[in-house]
């Protein structure tokens, strides 16, 4: 193939040529979709973890009654009724379905059954079942299975039954929810705080100051969880404050550093050096142009946090650290029932499926938040 | 490597003592006297009953007398209140078995059926079985191990009789696995949990590289390979997650053997702090600070032995 100097066609006539594409359109499209930004693009991914999502459903309905659930019922937590003791649970709507379940029923054992037509000792209406008949010395036993409510004439139902002292356990299994949920959110919203604070500082200025500030972590790191929390409480007493910052003083370490090593990542790059370069301050760099980068980790990391620290309150419950009587816990209500388990294991029953629901549910969504925010890490 | 060691083993030392002190003041600093409610104590008695225990003295005579006696003579005092008299050693010497007996047993049955679990789900991987698998996992590793102890409390011992309810201390032998096989399960379960999805993210990384190709390549069935040359890899890590799982077994264990009246440390901890006898409560606080600080250590010293670059701690080369 030739190729032609200009000199070579400079004597062509100009008016003989034409644009290819004078008239015509350009077919170069424009965007028509929104751009997706960081968080949009998350959320799209975790829309599509069907488990995350209803994980967070659970949450937000538990949280519902949790802020709810005690007022609905009519009943103060803390109002004792010794005539209403160790109630079993009972829904009306739920009891005349004859399902078997929340219909007030405790079992009687080895009563005569001549009696059982007796109205005076068992009101009309109040036997639901009689199983394991059988005879003893010639007279006819066998176990009654009554409505507790009719049997001892007792016009309040309690949903889910009453404690030993005759507090209505709906309420304060509600009560006590929420109040776990308080510690729980408040004490990681502290370390989350404290930790970012901390893990930037450490992170951005690096050198002498971070070997300082790590090696503060790592000693705080070498006391043993457990010590920490119970000689913690121990010395400032079992209110709702020294058991939110019981939580914290340990488990605010892990978030700082990772911020600190999201820092080492970013802060070397160009954009951080032409914002410098710019006159930007440390504080805005640092929260403003850094930080942001770090955003999805340390909301996985909240996320998950909380079951632990959900967890951490039922153990100090469990060894009598947990907050003072009357205020319910989820722990407290916990241990109060494993006293009675094997008499009234619905006093256990609710709490535990409540604190299990919580655990799991946040276990899963801060699993999709991490996969949604960081997909190279999926299934890990 | 030896310098390392020691250093480390040193901050050990440090840290343990700093614990102690911290323990030691806490627990002294605490309101209330231990001989409140005694109201049939004369003066006198009370007077003589502090100089016994040296409560008279000032709060810093009291921490070298303490110290003094741990170090010279392994004394770490007596208890009051929980066993009137009795020397803390002896009390803690005997819990310490049990306790040792339940988590042991419970790490050690956790880490076969954790593998087990994880290879079966990287080998079914994004199957029903994998899917079911891992939502076990994630109910087994969220829900505290309390709250199964409760459940197999009821189900498996008073419901359907299974299991004694709580502990037997007279029990011996085959009797005395028995009588612990519930709390043992219950403080199982979560290790079991993390041990298995550990290694399938290791394992299902492992399965489709080149290496195990070729290893099927030669002929070997897909157990073999990954059996032999699979697992191989996440071994060494695995042992790195194990061992700190231990004090997470521990702390599940205070309150498990709780539940089933156990009487090991757990259940001393918590009789001594709800009794305010503190010479038994600070001694179990060290016992689990001291298993704690091991699993550590050990993790750290296995890591130096297996990747030299870990063993400076990122100085330079002595």
């Amino acid at each position: 193939m030739k190729i032609y100097n200009a000199s070579e066609y400079s004597g062509l006539d100009k008016s003989k040529f034409t644009l290819v594409q004078m008239d015509t359109v350009l077919h170069d499209q424009k965007f028509e979709t929104k751009p997706v930004g960081f968080f949009k693009d998350a959320m799209q991914r975790f829309k599509k973890n069907k488990s995350s999502v209803v994980a967070f459903i659970i949450i937000v309905i538990i949280a519902l009654f949790a802020i709810f659930g005690p007022m609905v019922s009519g009943k103060g937590f803390n109002d004792q009724n010794l005539d209403h003791m160790n109630a079993p649970p009972k829904i009306p709507f739920l009891a005349n379905l004859n399902i078997g379940l929340f219909d007030g029923g405790t079992v009687l054992t080895n009563r005569r059954v001549e009696n059982l037509t007796d109205t005076t000792q068992y009101p009309e209406g109040s036997i639901l079942a009689v199983t394991n008949r059988h005879f003893v010395n010639g007279v006819e036993m066998c176990d009654v299975e009554v409505d507790y409510y009719e049997f001892n004439d007792i016009d309040e139902t309690y949903w889910f039954g009453t404690d030993y002292l005759g507090r209505d356990l709906w309420t304060r299994l509600w009560r006590g929810t929420r109040v776990s949920l308080l510690i729980a959110l408040v004490s990681v919203a502290v370390n989350v705080v404290f930790g970012v604070v901390y893990g930037s500082i450490s992170g951005y200025y690096g050198g002498k100051l971070d070997m300082v500030l790590m090696r503060i972590t790592e000693i705080i790191n070498a006391f043993p969880n457990i010590v920490v929390m119970t000689l913690f409480v121990m010395i400032f007493g079992t209110g709702l404050f020294s058991i939110i910052l019981a939580l914290v003083v340990r488990d605010w370490i892990g978030t700082a550093r990772l911020v600190r090593a999201q820092f080492y990542r970013f802060k070397d790059n160009e954009y951080v050096l032409a914002a410098r370069t710019l006159g930007v301050r440390d504080r805005t760099l640092i929260f403003r142009h850094i930080l942001p980068n770090s955003l999805g980790p340390i909301i996985t990391r909240t996320a998950l946090a909380v079951p632990a620290a959900i967890f951490s309150e039922s153990f100090l419950a469990y060894i009598g650290l947990g907050l003072r009587p009357p205020e319910p816990s989820i722990g407290i209500l916990l241990s109060e029932g494993q006293k009675v388990l094997l008499y009234y294991p619905t006093q256990t029953l609710f709490p535990a499926i409540i604190i299990s629901l919580l655990c799991i549910s946040f276990n899963m969504f801060g699993n999709g938040l991490r996969d949604a925010f960081d997909p190279t890490q999926r299934g890990a | 490597m030896r310098n390392y060691i020691l250093q480390r083993l040193l901050a050990t030392v440090v840290t343990l003592f700093i614990i102690l002190s911290i323990g030691f003041v806490v627990l002294r600093l605490m309101p209330g006297n231990i001989f409140e409610g005694y109201d049939e104590l004369t003066p006198e008695m009370l007077a003589a009953l502090e100089s016994k225990y040296n409560f008279d003295k000032p709060i810093i005579v009291q921490y070298f007398l303490y110290l003094k006696n741990i170090i010279l003579n392994w004394d770490w005092g007596l208890s009051i209140k929980l066993y009137p008299n009795m020397p803390v050693w002896d009390i803690v010497a005997q819990k310490i078995p049990v306790t040792l007996y339940v988590n042991v047993y419970s790490l050690c049955i956790s880490l076969p059926l954790g593998m087990l679990a994880g290879i079966v789900m990287a080998l079914k991987k994004n199957s029903g079985v994998d899917y079911l698998v891992s939502f076990l996992v994630v109910i087994f590793i969220s829900v505290p191990s309390f709250i199964f102890a409760t459940g197999l409390q009821y189900f498996c011992a008073y419901k359907w009789g299974w299991f004694p309810i709580i502990y037997d201390p007279s029990a011996a032998g085959m009797a005395k696995f028995i009588s612990l096989v519930l709390p043992i399960l219950a403080l199982a379960f979560s290790p079991i949990a993390r041990v298995a999805r550990y290694l399938r993210g290791e394992l299902a990384e492992t399965i489709g590289s080149d290496f195990m190709l070729l290893a099927r390549t030669k002929g070997l069935t897909e157990g073999q390979a990954t059996l032999r040359h699979g697992i191989r890899n996440s071994l060494v890590p695995l042992m790195n997650i194990i061992i700190p799982m231990f004090t997470t077994i521990m702390g599940g264990s205070l309150v498990v053997e709780r539940i089933f009246a156990i009487p090991g440390m757990g259940n001393l901890m918590i009789s001594g702090i709800n009794t305010s006898d503190h010479q038994v409560t600070l001694a179990t606080l060290m016992f689990y600070s001291v298993i704690s600080i091991l699993t550590i250590l050990i993790v750290d010293l296995s890591y130096g032995i297996v990747d030299p670059r870990i063993r400076m701690g990122g100085k330079q080369a002595v």
